[in-house]
């Protein structure tokens, strides 16, 4: 054959290496608390799609303790940086979303231009809003939710048999190499939880989350193989079933709020693309999850897009 | 760990003094029916507590929660309901499946859709790190 063929693998890869520029600019309540004559200038980074922010908030708060020294901790004025959190649009982001999946959701229903970047960041250093947001005060936390999500996602997969069989090492090396960006350490591992069990040729379940603004993610049991029609479920027959479930609950809860069931009023959007609908689910099982396994599909309302 | 298997038939106990009116709290006031025994079944979503590494057992077993509830709503609740605070003991850990703790902001109608089994979903709570 004269075309090469292009190995999905590196579709994996492709979204490994995906990064977003972010301007991190600090709260103006916060420059008014700095002790040096001039205010911070924004601090610009590069950051990896699917990693989460404790893991480059050292960075951060580094940048920023060097306009606060002497009257840093100071309980006067309220600047801590254990208490630093991160805003746009009014919304706290949360620690333990991918960065990537916060910027998806966020961006594309709220912001009212068409371009985004680079992605623009208020720091705040003070007024931690407890109710809202989740503490991850160090990296062994977000570890730790990393690790549960991903025995999760393997409970979903294979009833958890592959992880819980897996070397405490192993586990290590997936953790290390999405810290240290190490793609082939990373898929060494990986690759194991993307086997088959049971004689199956697809996964038991699919591990999925789909985020809408201003609920909680969705969560559904899905098998991405129809045994009875004998044919592959597709991205939107997930959607469609997710939201006819998650419908037919909010009714049986007499919730005030119903969800928009209809799959075409959405933008789908995960890892930043917009996948066709009719993409195979165990396809993008395989080649479009985070490192944590799942599926993060974000879903943007069109009428929301101003 | 230790768990109260051989207690069940007491799970179903309502005390009609307690606070089971209060919508806010975790309570079994409106389950007639037993478990629904899917998640469209009802607007509830039922479930076991059951305790592990050596945690206190708790005398009530059975209990319900609107769908739209957080594990983090639950953890709060139980360390209030026993008492952690005044043991300055400030964690605890909900479990399902018995291998890995769901994120504080996952609703437990989330968690039902997905693992529960025949009809139940079990939650394991424990002091320390029980699993992973």
């Amino acid at each position: 054959m004269s075309i090469p063929q292009i190995d999905d693998k590196e579709i994996t890869r492709e979204l490994w290496q995906s990064r977003l520029p972010v301007r991190f600019i600090l709260s103006d309540e916060d420059t008014t608390k700095v002790n040096r004559s001039e205010s911070p200038e924004p601090l610009y980074l590069m950051l990896t799609r699917h990693i989460y922010f404790p893991c480059i908030v050292e960075k951060i708060s580094r940048y920023y303790s060097n306009y606060f020294k002497g009257n840093l901790n100071d309980p006067t004025n309220n600047i801590n940086l254990n208490n630093l959190w991160f805003e746009y649009e009014s919304i706290p982001l949360k620690w333990h979303y991918p960065i990537g999946v916060l910027y998806d959701l966020y961006t594309s229903s709220l912001s009212t231009s068409s371009s985004h970047l680079p992605w623009q960041i208020i720091v705040h250093l003070s007024k931690f809003p407890e109710s809202e947001l989740i503490r991850f005060p160090d990296i062994e936390c977000i570890e730790s939710h990393y690790m549960t999500t991903l025995k999760e996602a393997d409970a979903l997969k294979h009833k958890g048999q592959i992880i819980g069989d897996m070397q405490k090492r192993d586990h290590k090396q997936l953790w290390n190499s999405l810290l240290q960006d190490k793609y082939e350490g990373f898929w060494n591992i990986n690759m194991k939880l993307m086997a088959y069990t049971e004689n199956l040729k697809y996964f038991r379940y699919i591990p999925f989350r789909i985020y809408i603004l201003d609920k909680p993610f969705i969560q559904k049991l899905f098998s991405p193989y129809d045994v009875e029609h004998n044919k592959w479920l597709t991205l939107f027959d997930l959607l469609q079933y997710s939201l006819d479930h998650e419908v037919k609950c909010e009714k049986s809860s007499n919730e005030k709020k119903i969800t928009n069931n209809n799959v075409e009023d959405y933008r789908v959007i995960i890892h930043g693309v917009e996948p066709p609908l009719n993409t195979p689910v165990q396809w993008l099982s395989e080649y479009f999850s985070h490192p944590d396994n799942f599926l993060h599909i974000c879903l943007v309302e069109n009428h929301t897009r101003r | 760990m230790s768990t109260n298997e051989g207690n069940e038939n007491d799970s179903f106990s309502v005390d009609a003094s307690n606070s089971a009116a209060n919508n806010d709290e975790v309570n079994t006031g409106s389950v007639r029916s037993g478990p629904s025994n899917d998640s469209e079944g009802g607007s509830k979503v039922v479930f076991l507590l059951k305790a592990a590494g050596g945690a206190p057992i708790l005398k009530k077993k059975k209990w319900a929660l609107p769908r739209s509830k957080t594990i983090g709503h639950i953890v709060e609740f139980l360390k209030k309901y026993m008492q952690l605070d005044a043991q300055q003991q400030q964690q605890l850990f909900l479990y399902v499946n018995q291998a890995f703790a769901p994120a504080l902001d996952t609703t437990i109608g989330s968690v039902n859709d997905c693992f529960s089994s025949e009809g139940t979903l079990v939650l394991h709570y424990a002091l320390t790190q029980a699993w992973g």
